[in-house]
């Protein structure tokens, strides 16, 4: 991201950047940078929080009327108050991971249905469609995964076999977690996280695949098991 | 992102990853404020939902039209290393267009541009200076002053 600045910067235009990594930032020296506590993948904090939000982006684009650079590097003060757990969530309700993980799968996808639907009507939007595929049909792809052998032809055209699987599990994981938003309650991402992973099937079913891929012949698929599957810290757990 | 508050072989890996090294910085100056015209760079692998998602390391970039509605807004990014379920719930976590849109609104922003850009952030910092190069130029043709980098 500082990179990008540095490029940018060079053609003409002013840039600021919002950093979550602090020595990242230090050592990239872009020309002005905005430290942020907050966890990868949060650049502006909080979801469902405008205020804070505002705050955030404000903090940043000040930093563009400074004329005592370059470098600035400012940190943001405050945490995401949506690390802290809500209590009052409830992970879905569903059979979980049991017996043959690929019937689970799919049994879960089916369960979670109702509350994805609410879930896209509250938002009124979905992240969803990485791939072309139904949520149903994704998780027929990756139980035939499962189930073995490998299928040899992609359901998506324009997607080879393996990176098919990829998209098709992030869609699922996709899918999971936003009908596990569903409510209006405000889950930390690691509830979320703890959930999917050691509690549905769709969690146990990728860590599954994972194993099976990483001792795959075949390199793409055994990078794909390794690096695209299970994030680094729930693969040790 | 607290690194102290990682265990400690994760916070060393974050500390000591590789950046690009840059003997100089540039400093370009410009109006105040309230007269800027903003867009947002994002390096989170965003793709308008039906274009080709962000593949491997690919250092290109998608081209984000300043009325995609928020269904229309996907993430790429290679890792799965980072949350995306402040993402999923909200698309300003990532991508604040509608902070953008207010500030606009209330004057504290001039305007905001037209088309915004995504990058997928773990490509190699010297394979996108092309791209960001071309998009710097769309930018200026755009006559955005201000860039917001957006990470994850």
């Amino acid at each position: 991201m500082s990179a990008l600045g540095h490029f940018i910067e060079e053609e003409g235009i002013a840039t600021v950047a919002i950093a979550l990594i602090r020595p990242q930032a230090e050592r990239t020296r872009p020309p002005r940078a905005l430290w942020v506590p907050f966890e990868l993948g949060r650049p502006l904090g909080p979801p469902s929080d405008p205020e804070f939000q505002r705050r955030v982006i404000l903090a940043a684009l000040w930093l563009l009327e400074r004329k005592d650079g370059p470098v600035l590097l400012v940190d943001f003060p405050d945490d995401d108050p949506r690390e802290a757990a809500d209590h009052s969530w409830h992970s879905p309700r569903t059979g979980g991971a049991r017996g043959d993980l690929a019937a689970a799968l799919e049994a879960e996808i089916a369960e979670l249905a109702p509350a994805y639907r609410q879930s896209c009507a509250e938002r009124g939007r979905t992240t969803v469609g990485l791939t072309s595929l139904t949520p149903t049909e994704a998780a027929s792809y990756v139980a035939a995964w499962l189930r073995g052998p490998p299928p040899s032809a992609s359901p998506v055209a324009e997607l080879s076999p393996v990176l098919c699987l990829r998209f098709a599990v992030d869609d699922l994981k996709a899918y999971a977690l936003e009908a596990a938003i569903a409510g209006g309650a405000k889950p930390s991402s690691k509830q979320l996280g703890d959930w999917l992973w050691n509690d549905s099937a769709i969690g146990a079913a990728v860590r599954a695949l994972r194993v099976q891929l990483m001792a795959s012949d075949d390199e793409r698929a055994k990078l794909i098991g390794t690096m695209f599957m299970v994030p680094g810290v729930r693969a040790a757990s | 992102m607290r690194l102290d508050r990682l265990p400690a072989a994760q916070a060393e890996r974050y500390a000591t990853l590789e950046c690009p090294d840059f003997q100089t910085t540039l400093w370009v100056e410009g109006p105040p404020l309230r007269d800027r015209r903003v867009a947002i760079v994002s390096s989170a692998g965003l793709v308008v939902r039906g274009e080709r998602p962000f593949r491997g390391r690919e250092a290109d970039f998608r081209v984000i039209p300043g009325d995609t509605r928020p269904d229309q807004l996907l993430c790429s990014h290679i890792s799965i290393n980072f949350d995306r379920t402040g993402f999923q719930e909200d698309w300003n976590v990532v991508y604040p267009l509608d902070r953008l849109n207010e500030l606009a609104a209330e004057g504290v922003i001039s305007s905001v541009a037209a088309t915004h850009y995504s990058f997928m952030g773990a490509a190699e910092p010297a394979q996108m200076e092309a791209s960001a190069r071309e998009v710097a130029g769309r930018l200026k043709s755009d006559k955005v002053d201000a860039v917001i980098l957006s990470p994850v």
